[in-house]
């Protein structure tokens, strides 16, 4: 039996160090608290740190994720340049006369080059692309991390697997709710995190720099269909008046204030924010 | 470092931790006896204008065109399915047998089109973003960019900016990267002669730290690091420190009153606040610790 009633919403904010992790945390606890059966996925693949602010530690991958990347076999290579000429992301390098280079640093492991290669001589290989880890934070509190292999390009479609492990796990689980903590910016991880969610909490700073990336991550938000709620962190310090016109133009509301807090700030530094209470 | 084109990059893993803030403060300082050009190379989010005071208006706009996505001829498409199954970033959905590209999932790599027997599937070119060039008053260039929201091609956007910025006559080029590690801050790291690295005393600055370095240290590039808000927590401040060993440039105490500064539009340097001085030291160490790779 599925669960219809499982909710998927996203934390997220554009700008950076605004405290999307801190308030997803604080969100997921209160949603235990309420007896709700709660999934945190920690969708800042690249930098995921959910795990650190909950004490944990993430040793044993539950699951590795995989993306395939050209292999060259140079016995059926004709040099014909092909694979270059088609390769969008300039990943594959070919001197005249010469048998074509891959740029791993470049490639996004879309494997163009393999199928357009007339004589068979690229291969896909699979390789590790990220790692998904599972911990049980407390009864009812499952926290799914995703971490990619640094120096990986495309982050966005191990966001996608991250998302799909952790959707299946809930619904086995009979979840109510699934938290999708994203990456900042507004690029393909975070896209990838977005979609298909019920709502999007967009957490933001009174600031010049918060107010310009609210406004970004809320556009986004339109584009993608995701219903956008606004949380104002650190609500006190800077100027709300700056985020006033972005609300009013996405037509969405100051969902929570969160005022600046010195024991928040300890309590984030050190691991222990599910002793804090909003 | 004279007649060079030499390249410091400001890069953090974490976002939030004040590398826009640094740069500004970088590009001004650098900028009284230089010939420099900043760039904001973070086009998800870029906030380096703001850091310098706001720009009212850009002198010069650019679009970028760096991404494409399929169309589909559904004349010549049989339905067979072959795009949707070799699609690699799950943007094409077979629904009620024909394809349906999700514009938001797509990479525009092509793969769609080279497989496709019907050739039913050509590549448009779409405009993804877009750069935007000032003057800025304190006489130095500052060339930006914008990735537009929903579009993908973040780590070409930054390519473009880079090669813009590149026009100009400089010495030196300062480039405030994306947080992360994925590839905008590749982009923004490729050609670097010096990073430096900023973070702050937290279990997430220092991890993050650690991950950036990663990548940093692929490229071989050289490396400085910063903590900013260092007496949030002391103990954990010297920990990184300590990690960081002869690599570490300085740090900057946290400071509600930055807030207010920033939010009357005033750069870090042309306040009176603590940072100002801090960030100067910060300076000296960078031009001590860059002399031997610029």
């Amino acid at each position: 039996m599925g669960n219809d009633q499982l909710k998927k919403n996203a934390i997220t904010g554009g700008k950076g160090g605004t405290g999307k992790s801190t308030v997803a945390i604080l969100f997921a606890n209160q949603l235990v608290k309420e007896r709700k059966k709660v999934f945190l996925v920690d969708c800042d693949v690249e930098c995921p740190n959910d795990y650190l602010l909950l004490g944990q530690k993430i040793k044993k991958p539950t699951e590795r994720i995989y993306a395939q990347f050209p292999k060259l076999i140079k016995k059926k290579c004709k040099k014909c340049g092909l694979c270059a000429k088609t390769c969008r992301s300039n990943a594959i390098f070919q001197a005249p006369g010469k048998y074509p280079v891959f740029i791993k640093d470049l490639c996004s492991a879309c494997g163009a080059c393999w199928i357009v290669c007339p004589y068979g001589a690229i291969k896909p290989k699979k390789e590790e692309t990220g790692k998904i880890f599972v911990n049980k934070i407390k009864n009812n509190f499952w926290l799914v991390t995703g971490l990619t292999k640094a120096g990986l390009e495309e982050t966005g479609p191990v966001v996608t697997k991250v998302k799909e492990f952790a959707l299946d796990f809930a619904k086995k689980n009979k979840a109510d709710y699934i938290l999708f903590d994203t990456a900042p910016g507004i690029h393909c991880p975070v896209v990838s995190a977005l979609i298909d969610c019920d709502t999007a909490f967009c957490v933001t700073e009174p600031t010049p720099m918060g107010a310009a990336d609210l406004n970004l991550i809320l556009d986004l938000c339109r584009k993608l269909k995701v219903p956008a709620k606004v949380i104002l962190n650190q609500a006190d310090l800077g100027d709300k008046r700056k985020i006033f016109p972005i609300i009013k133009k996405y037509k969405t509301k100051i969902e929570k204030e969160i005022p600046y807090s010195r024991k928040l700030v300890e309590a984030y530094s050190e691991g222990k924010l599910l002793d804090f209470n909003l | 470092m004279k007649n060079k084109k030499t390249k410091l990059v400001v890069a953090s893993g974490k976002g939030g931790v004040g590398k826009s803030m640094l740069t500004s403060a970088l590009a001004m300082l650098f900028g009284r006896s230089q010939k420099i050009v900043a760039v904001d190379c973070d086009a998800d989010a870029p906030n380096l204008g703001i850091w310098l005071g706001g720009i009212r208006k850009w002198d010069k706009t650019i679009p970028v065109v760096a991404s494409a996505r399929p169309e589909i001829n559904y004349q010549k498409c049989d339905g067979c399915g072959l795009c949707a199954k070799k699609c690699n970033f799950s943007a094409i959905k077979m629904v009620k047998g024909k394809p349906k590209v999700n514009p938001f999932l797509c990479e525009g790599c092509g793969a769609c089109e080279a497989i496709c027997p019907k050739k039913a599937i050509k590549l448009k070119p779409v405009q993804n973003g877009e750069i935007k060039i000032k003057n800025t008053k304190y006489s130095f260039p500052l060339v930006s960019g914008q990735l537009y929201p929903g579009e993908t091609g973040s780590g070409k956007v930054v390519d473009e900016i880079k090669v813009e910025a590149e026009k100009f006559d400089y010495n030196l080029m300062l480039v405030d990267s994306a947080p992360g590690t994925g590839c905008p801050v590749t982009a923004a790291l490729r050609g670097a002669n010096f990073v430096v690295l900023v973070t702050e005393p937290t279990p997430s600055g220092f991890s993050d730290l650690k991950r950036v370095l990663e990548v940093v240290n692929y490229f071989k590039i050289p490396w400085g690091a910063v903590i900013n808000k260092w007496d949030i927590n002391s103990k954990l401040s010297k920990k990184i420190e300590n990690f960081t060993k002869t690599k570490f440039l300085g740090k900057i105490s946290y400071d509600k009153n930055i807030f207010k500064a920033i939010s009357n539009l005033t750069p870090i340097l042309e306040t009176n606040l603590k940072a100002k001085k801090e960030i100067k030291k910060i300076y000296g160490q960078t031009i001590k610790a860059t002399k031997n790779y610029f």
